[in-house]
């Protein structure tokens, strides 16, 4: 009887020790692994829109109508960051494609919390004009992706949370809901799944105001250049109309040293060989 | 062996028929339960049919909805002011929040985009993304809003008191739901304001018409229908005294209207315009057992035996009963020529109904009959004598004035013949949907004010083709798509008209600073290219999609017609194709959009008609030789009948009512029902007339001989017809009218128009019939019994 009371009280100390171990454990793993969803947004930010210092890209935009009929945009993309990520950048855009759009360049200098500045230059009638930066969630080039959707959105601007954690094929995934705080885009929310190793997003559901999903965002194609994992292969799909885009990166390249003149005026009319080709 | 006799049997096993004739009913019954509507104007025409292919192709190429509904807020204040902006903002953003409202597409201030230059700054942007609060916002939007010509007539009157909330519709969304969301957020917005509110708005569009029709049809069904019902049952009361023989009356009219409709949703068609009106159709139609009733009464009188009676009465009035449902489900399967989907259903339905009503003539009928009380017919049959009756000696009076007068009645014929034609020729065919509302419905109301103020509500489009790709870009191009405007744009009936060349002239002037020196189309096709894509960066997708395709080789112009009129679109066809042979360029220009489906559909209409009365005409003519196996007597029954189709067309020709589809589609059907009294008269007569003779041939061997020279037998049996089977033609007339006349309360003209041809016609024949046919017998009697007779 008393031996067995003795067992018994070393049991309980034993299982007391246990105990303490996997709390231990499991506080550590938590506090150590566990990000916020504003952290997974900003690092997914920072492997989408922001890697490296600068980037160049050939750029075939393919927009599929309803009806299946296509409208090609061809375009050399430059990007510099001038900060960390969420921070200033300079983007400078010079077309190939539709033929009659030759020749023609946008330039896109990006403030955080504060309007774009935009200029266009028309070569037809070889006049720079600066383009007003209304509505952040307006066309990209006429595609379905938005200009935030090209080169991101402040990440205050939304409430972000974790709503699951899912696999997406392989990849393991944070589910993000991010809702605009004011009413300054088309959506109610945004659902993101972000690639928990590479924090890509490689799905993305746009839901409108009435709370049904109307847009899908998908990476269709994800390669390592120069060590940054890129996706080069995206579409968009806006389910109401039923129109798409599919852009590819014929090729890509980071940390180029591009100038930081050539995001000036002058360099829209005529810029360098070096940079568009 | 005997051979079966259908109204014998009834007449032995009455009760047997009318259990059967109760699960047969209640079979077709159960099908009541899957009817569904249809109110699309575009299912008129089958989907095959190439306007229908076409305008499906130019939809899908530009993006274009098929269902709009338009909100128009007048405010005699004027729209640009504090107040209204706001409210056109709240508005806006609750439709778009509307299930089924293809949001990204509304166009209203708050989202139609607009192209300025501010300070050497292009902008690209929906109109008011906030209503304006200060007086100088408000004179820079008045100023934003005025200065588009792309707003102009489109979104903004031109006294600035009108503007519209454009609401298309996703496909398959139910316009109905979205419509009564939308009166219920601009109800609150109206109580909000309170008293102070001196907006007024107005919901109009395909979808809300379409819903209203849809409501009206099942008005009349559920409503009408059976008022009318109502009124055959108290008029054949007052005419037999005898509630037994007008509810006897009713049951084979309420049979074959729910056979025949319970056939027509059982085999998935959904009601119609046109079916909508089978019930009050077959009700009327029902109203041909009239003739059994009333040759029953007569024959009871005399037999005094009920069954011989009622056996009798069938033998008599057998052949024109057969004859007349025949030619009535003819008139009716004439329509099934049309190429018109409803009215091909109706002419089926109601055919299948006069059909079944032949069946059940000679069984149901005859064993209703026997129920009948005897006591009760004595009583009846006391007051019908055609001596005393008065309706019988106003009819004889009325059959003496052919038959006393011929010639004169013959001339006055010749004279009204010749207005008649004359009439029929200033007929103008013309359909004209919104025009099938009433004057104050809220349908052509809203229509109405916001065709006044604005471009209008009807829509067509020209489409521009070309065989290479970025041809619309050639300034040439451009400028031939703009000069077709202000063509086009020159005939009254067009309030406004946009193209992508509005588009490009509208960028050119802004990036040169707004100078209006620069509101052309430019001189390069680079240019041209590079605005495009300029204002594609920006504007909404379907600004663009809207008016050229992707590969620019088709440019879609868009034509607001302020009238609904099918031949408007006509107009601008022939205004485009004047144009085109003054300009000759590589463009081929082909209309689309509903406008151009409602010319082609009236076309229809119009050449269905044309076919549908031919058709009926000879075959209603084949028919009656076949009844009376002569030719001579088929042509003089015919006679009165063409003559009294004639005159009422003729009216309708001269009083400028224009022919629409529900007139057109009675003119089939008017000769199937209108003959009915001319085959039940010169059956009767020439049936009477040779028993008359039976009687005196035992005497006399040549009885045609006596006959020619004796006209007054002729007379006489002339004068009997009219007094005795007429009596029966005049019930059926003044039956068959007075379901028909309810028709005329209806909520819907062509309803409407519909009842009041029916009765002009059915009362007109009647009389033509009574008056002409024994005037031109006793015309041409030497001609008429010479031989065989």
């Amino acid at each position: 009887m008393n031996k067995f009371k003795v067992q018994s009280s070393k049991f309980k100390v034993f299982m007391f020790c246990v105990l303490c171990s996997m709390f231990c454990v499991l506080v550590f793993a938590l506090s150590s692994h566990a990000l916020t969803p504003e952290e997974i947004v900003k690092k997914s930010q920072e492997a989408f829109f922001y890697p490296a210092k600068d980037f160049k890209a050939r750029v075939m935009m393919k927009l599929i109508a309803k009806g299946g009929q296509e409208r090609i945009r061809e375009l050399t993309m430059l990007r510099k960051n001038y900060g960390a990520s969420g921070g200033e950048q300079k983007y400078f855009m010079y077309f190939f494609q539709p033929a009659d759009v030759k020749d023609m360049t946008f330039m896109v200098h990006k403030y955080p919390a504060k309007d774009d500045d935009r200029w266009l230059f028309v070569p037809a009638i070889n006049m720079v004009r600066r383009i007003a930066a209304q509505d952040k969630s307006s066309s990209f080039v006429g595609s379905d992706f938005t200009y935030e959707d090209v080169s991101g959105r402040d990440i205050e601007d939304d409430a972000h949370s974790i709503i699951r954690e899912e696999k997406v094929g392989v990849r393991d995934c944070y589910v993000i809901k991010s809702a605009p705080k004011a009413q300054d885009v088309d959506y109610s929310y945004k659902l993101s799944w972000i690639d928990k190793g590479n924090f890509l997003p490689i799905k993305e559901e746009f839901y409108d105001k009435k709370g049904e999903r109307y847009k899908i965002f998908s990476a269709d194609e994800i390669k390592d250049i120069k060590g940054f994992p890129t996706i080069t292969k995206r579409s968009m799909k806006n389910l109401q109309s039923g129109h798409m885009t599919e852009t590819v990166f014929v090729k890509a390249d980071y940390n180029i040293s591009i100038d930081d003149s050539l995001f000036s005026e002058r360099f829209l009319k005529a810029p360098p060989k070096k940079w568009t080709e | 062996m005997k051979r079966f006799s259908l109204v014998e049997f009834s007449v032995e096993h009455p009760r047997l028929i009318v259990i059967l004739s109760i699960i047969i009913t209640l079979a077709f019954m159960t099908q009541f339960p899957k009817i569904t509507t249809d109110t699309n104007p575009k299912h008129m025409l089958p989907e095959t049919s190439e306007v229908r292919v076409w305008n499906d192709e130019v939809d899908r190429t530009f993006g274009l909805y098929e269902d709009m509904i338009v909100v128009g807020v007048a405010n005699e204040k004027g729209i640009v002011n504090p107040g209204t902006l706001e409210k056109i903002k709240r508005i806006t953003d609750e439709i778009i929040k509307i299930k089924g409202v293809a949001s990204r597409d509304v166009n209203s201030f708050p989202t139609i985009t607009n192209v300025t230059a501010e300070k050497g700054t292009l902008r690209v942007a929906p109109l008011m993304t906030n209503a304006p609060k200060n007086e100088g916002e408000l004179e820079d939007f008045r100023k934003n809003l005025f200065d588009n010509p792309l707003f102009l007539n489109r979104i903004i009157s031109k006294d600035g008191k009108n503007t519209a909330i454009y609401v298309p519709l996703e496909k398959g969304s139910n316009g109905k739901e979205i419509a009564d969301r939308i009166r219920e957020i601009i109800k609150l917005e109206s109580l909000r304001a309170g008293k102070l509110s001196t907006e007024k708005y107005y919901v109009a569009g395909d979808p809300v018409a379409r819903d209203t029709f849809g409501a009206e049809m099942f008005k009349l069904m559920g409503i009408f229908s059976p008022i009318s019902g109502m009124i055959m049952l108290i008029a054949s009361y007052i005419m037999f005294r005898s509630l037994f023989l007008s509810i006897s009356i009713m049951i084979p009219a309420m049979i074959i209207i729910i056979w025949s409709m319970g056939l027509l949703i059982g085999m998935g068609f959904p009601i119609h315009i046109m079916s909508s009106m089978s019930p009050v159709f077959l009700m009327a139609i029902a109203t041909d057992s009239i003739h059994i009733f009333n040759e029953f009464y007569f024959r009871y009188r005399e037999k005094g035996d009920k069954k011989a009676a009622i056996i009798e009465t069938m033998k008599v009035v057998r052949s024109p009963l057969i004859y007349t449902d025949i030619t009535t489900a003819v008139g009716f399967g004439s329509l099934m020529l049309a190429n018109i989907i409803p009215v091909k259903v109706f002419g089926f339905g109601v055919g299948f109904g006069t059909i079944a009503l032949l069946l059940l003539s000679f069984s149901i009928v005859p064993a209703l009959l026997t129920f009948i009380k005897v006591d009760k017919i004595e009583r009846i049959i006391a007051r019908e004598d055609i001596s005393t009756s008065r309706t019988s000696i106003f009819l004889r009076k009325l059959g003496s004035v052919g038959a006393y007068r011929p010639k004169t009645t013959v001339t006055i014929g010749l004279i009204l013949f010749v207005f008649a034609v004359i009439g029929i020729t200033k007929i103008v065919v013309n359909n004209n949907m919104v025009e099938w509302f009433k004057e104050n419905s809220e349908v052509r109301v809203a229509d109405r004010e916001i065709n006044n103020a604005l471009g209008g509500t009807s829509l067509g489009y020209m489409v521009a083709i070309s065989r290479e790709d970025d041809f619309i870009k050639k300034p040439d191009a451009m400028r031939y798509i703009e000069g077709l405007q202000r063509h086009i744009e020159k005939l009254r009936i067009v309030g406004k008209t946009f193209s992508v060349a509005d588009y490009v002239k509208r960028i050119n002037r802004v990036l040169h600073d707004d100078d209006p020196k620069y509101d052309v189309v430019p001189d390069t096709k680079e240019a041209v290219g590079q605005y495009l894509f300029l204002f594609s960066m920006s504007a909404k997708p379907s600004d663009l999609d809207n008016v050229v395709d992707p590969s620019f080789k088709k440019a879609n112009i868009w034509v607001q017609l302020k009238t609904w009129d099918a031949g408007a679109m006509g107009e601008v066809i022939k205004a485009a194709d004047e144009y085109k042979k003054s300009n000759p360029i590589s463009l081929e220009l082909k209309p689309a959009g509903i406008a151009y489906f409602n010319l082609v559909w009236n076309h229809e209409v119009l050449w269905d008609m044309v076919k549908g009365f031919i058709f009926a005409l000879v075959a209603v003519f084949i028919i009656l030789i076949f009844n009376f196996r002569s030719f001579k007597w088929a042509l003089v029954s015919y006679v009165p009948l063409v003559f009294t189709v004639l005159l009422i067309y003729g009216v309708i020709g001269l009083s400028g009512k224009r022919f629409d589809m529900p007139i057109s589609v009675l003119s089939s059907l008017s000769l199937g029902m209108a003959v009915d009294f001319a085959i039940h008269f010169v059956s009767r007569f020439r049936q009477h007339l040779s028993e008359k003779l039976e009687v005196r041939s035992e005497k006399l061997e040549d009885a045609k001989n006596l006959v020619t020279r004796h006209s007054s037998l002729v007379t006489e049996s002339l004068l009997w017809t009219a007094a005795r089977p007429g009596k029966g033609i005049m019930r059926n007339a003044v039956l068959f009218a007075a379901s028909f006349a309810v028709m005329m309360f209806a909520p819907l003209t062509p309803y409407i128009t519909v009842g009041a041809f029916i009765v002009s016609m059915m009362l007109l024949s009647a009389i033509m019939t009574i008056i002409y046919i024994p005037a031109l017998i006793t015309l041409m009697q030497g001609w008429l019994f010479k031989e065989g007779g």
